[in-house]
């Protein structure tokens, strides 16, 4: 290995002139450049044609149909650290209107939600939600839809981006869309838990809409 | 140096311990140090010897007193000397004990090589010598191999308090003496310096090295036993009495503990005030002098101190760089409900290497930065730094390397070591320098949603020092503050795999801080822009490997 090639190296310098220990060091870069490279570079034929997206690897689906009223449906993407990402399931009544989704509001309830500010490790200053609670607003042509939030919790972001750019939810509702992100203790979320469908569950459930995939 | 002296027919040379009749082997400077010890005696003014022994003043003290080297030879000879010159009758053994108090006032034994040590057994040492041996069997015990040593001392506060009370007492009582004005007693060295001396040339010649500055030290803690505290509590219940009500002896005690253990410097001069002047038989002491000369100032010691002797080398250090090539070994120990994550931790492998050589006691490891389980560390590898603490050998040039080659022959080739060396403590500054600035190298096997095109390497190799937003990543934001971080992409550059369209190389070069694995899929697009917002698509990060970690410390030289 390389180690064993400094030694080498060290031993010969003495004998070699200026010029060749420059030229040996060189040579000794270029192969561990080649040999960093042959590293780096995978196997292509190991590589699967769609690879999991992130979500998809870091996190496990938990849906809520109808919750609290019928079509309402929701998703938590629960991470391996315990938090939560909620949002709005792709067969959510409000997509159903013509024209998608127009607005979002976070002002409701007692407090506009993208108001407050989170700090610190311990997340001082983030508002307690049961799982009942209203998070935002989502406003079609016809009608508006009020997103909960589905798992008692802080709530410890909501996607501001979303007051900007309501088109996010039409496009990705799964990612960029998402409504917020919750941090449930672990008493309160295996409490919901058995209330959730995960994606299997949930497809059956809802076939219709998902026709024959 | 001189070696220690003994006089040659006194019974204890051959008693003592074999060692210790070693040390003091040398006729000439036996001789030597006996004729200046012989000269200094003269000197001494006897009555004040005689009142400061009957004090309850230890030799040594007295010698310490009077701004004269402490002998370090055996007690008994000195006393033989001192009696010699006093005019007793020195075959009267019994009569230079009693004369010497048990435990002196000042030092509390510690200048008579008394302490209480393991077990709470009292230890008397004849000499300097026997103390040294003692000393230096703890060092062989340990096992420590050393090139030098360095003396530590600490003593209980009320020594101080003795030594300025005493020599306070002195000055008062003698400043009229003509011997006084002739020799300052401000030259008196402290019970500290005088125990440091006693001991050093002992020590020096027992273990074979030098004494000075050194990472191998030699800590010697005195302390007050239980007793004083129990005094201490039932004072402060009497606080403020200035005149005795209770039994004399006990009031006296304790407003003369009291006094010593608030630590008033000129103490002697307010206990004077304090204490009743028509008390007589004060210090319980067979002393006989009027009431209306200054009564001592110290207080009787029943016990000696307790002494905790403790030998230890300060940390040293390892500096060198890792790579890493599993994506299945954490960099530190890591585990979670009693079951380890990953195979192995880098600061297991490697200081499982160093500790055993080094017969240290434990390793801290630090490291410039780090990187998750799953990334490799390539490239030049990462700086790291291996504290060991109580290190009995500091081992060569030639075993480090050794140890080195050791680590990067393990069969299972996880882990590799280079530039291993022991740095001194600019290793530390070494590593935290520049540590804002600190850029990194990394190739991510990205792949996107719609097949590369030729467009596309233009735009991503087109950016420099391009500066995204990064929200807290939701994979650490349950422990971590939730912030938006400002971040440096330096550059990027697209290599592209062969027989693939949609999985690509990307090398990139960040600011210290930069969370990369969000850079490419976007975190929700909580991280902005992304590699995904970059290409107008979807991006997914498959593999991530660090190929430079760009800081100037424990280089390949």
């Amino acid at each position: 290995m390389n180690d064993h090639n400094v030694y080498q190296t060290n031993n010969s310098e003495t004998e070699e002139t200026p010029e060749q220990a420059q030229q040996e060091r060189e040579k000794e870069m270029q192969d561990d450049e080649e040999e960093l490279h042959k590293l780096l570079l995978p196997n292509v034929h190991d590589l699967p044609l769609t690879p999991p997206s992130a979500i998809d690897f870091n996190f496990v689906a938990y849906f809520a149909p109808d919750f609290l009223k019928p079509g309402h449906d929701q998703y938590v993407y629960r991470h391996a650290n315990g938090l939560c990402v909620i949002g709005l399931a792709p067969t959510h009544v409000a997509f159903k209107d013509e024209g998608g989704i127009t607005a979002v509001d976070f002002n409701v309830g007692k407090s506009d939600r993208s108001g407050f500010k989170v700090t610190g490790k311990r997340k001082k200053n983030a508002q307690h939600f049961e799982s009942n609670t209203a998070v935002c607003k989502v406003c079609t042509n016809n009608d508006s839809y009020i997103v909960r939030c589905c798992v008692k919790g802080s709530l410890l972001e909501v996607n501001n981006r979303l007051i900007k750019q309501p088109g996010l939810l039409n496009s990705s509702a799964d990612r960029e869309g998402y409504i917020a992100i919750i941090m449930p203790k672990p008493a309160d979320w295996l409490k919901i838990k058995s209330s959730l469908l995960g994606l299997e569950d949930y497809k059956r459930k809802r076939e219709e809409c998902f026709g024959s995939s | 140096m001189a070696n220690e002296t003994e006089d040659a027919p006194t019974n204890s040379a051959s008693e003592s311990h074999a060692t210790s009749a070693d040390v003091e082997r040398n006729p000439t400077d036996e001789d030597k140090n006996e004729k200046l010890l012989n000269d200094a005696v003269q000197f001494l003014p006897t009555d004040a010897v005689k009142d400061l022994l009957s004090k309850e003043v230890c030799l040594r003290c007295i010698f310490r007193l009077f701004g004269m080297q402490v002998p370090i030879c055996s007690s008994l000879s000195v006393k033989s000397l001192l009696c010699h010159v006093l005019g007793e009758q020195a075959d009267l053994h019994q009569n230079i004990s009693s004369v010497e108090p048990n435990i002196c006032r000042s030092c509390l034994g510690i200048l008579q090589f008394t302490y209480c040590g393991d077990k709470e057994r009292v230890v008397e040492n004849e000499s300097a010598c026997d103390f040294a041996v003692a000393i230096a069997e703890l060092v062989k015990k340990e096992g420590h191999q050393i090139d030098s040593f360095s003396l530590e001392v600490s003593m209980p506060p009320t020594i101080l308090e003795n030594e300025n009370k005493l020599s306070l007492y002195v000055k008062r009582k003698y400043r009229s003496e003509a011997w006084f004005k002739d020799r300052s007693i401000s030259e008196c060295s402290s019970t500290k310096d005088a125990l440091k001396f006693a001991l050093t040339n002992p020590l020096e010649t027992l273990l074979d090295v030098k004494c000075g500055i050194s990472t191998f030290h030699i800590r010697l803690t005195y302390s007050r036993v239980e007793a004083s505290i129990r005094i201490q509590n039932f004072v402060e219940k009497i606080e403020g009495c200035k005149r005795r009500k209770v039994d004399a002896k006990n009031c006296l005690d304790t407003v003369k503990d009291k006094s010593a253990i608030t630590g008033v410097e000129n103490s002697v001069v307010s206990t004077t005030e304090v204490i009743p002047v028509d008390e007589k038989s004060s210090n319980g002491l067979q002393d006989n002098e009027p009431s209306e000369t200054h009564e001592f100032p110290l207080k009787k010691v029943n016990e000696p101190c307790r002494l905790e002797c403790l030998c230890f080398r300060t940390p040293i250090y390892f500096g060198g760089r890792y790579l890493k090539y599993s994506r299945n070994v954490s960099q530190t120990r890591w585990i979670i409900d009693e079951e380890r994550m990953g195979e192995a931790s880098i600061e297991e492998i490697i200081g499982g290497n160093i500790l055993p050589m080094c017969r240290g006691d434990s390793y801290k490891f630090h490291a410039a930065g780090r990187e998750d389980i799953d990334v490799r560390m390539l490239g030049s590898g990462r700086p790291f730094l291996f504290e060991i603490q109580n290190a009995r050998e500091v081992p060569s040039e030639l075993l480090v390397k050794e140890i080195e080659s050791k680590i990067n022959s393990l069969e299972n080739k996880l882990v590799r070591v280079k530039n291993l060396k022991i740095v001194g403590s600019q290793g530390w500054t070494l590593m935290r320098e520049g540590e804002a600035e600190k850029q990194k190298q990394y190739a991510a096997l990205v792949w996107i949603s719609r097949p590369l095109q030729d467009e596309d390497f233009q735009t991503i190799s087109s950016l420099k020092e391009t500066q995204i937003l990064q929200k807290t990543p939701i994979r650490v934001l349950h422990r971590r503050s939730p912030l938006e971080r400002e971040k440096i992409i330096n550059w990027m550059k697209i290599e592209k795999i062969a027989g693939s369209s949609q999985y690509f190389l990307l090398h990139m070069c960040t600011q210290a801080g930069t969370y990369i694995k969000e850079f490419v899929h976007g975190d929700l697009g909580r991280t902005n822009p992304s590699i995904g917002s970059i290409l107008g698509c979807r991006a997914e990060i498959l593999q991530l490997d660090v190929t430079d970690v760009k800081m100037n410390c424990f280089l390949t030289e």
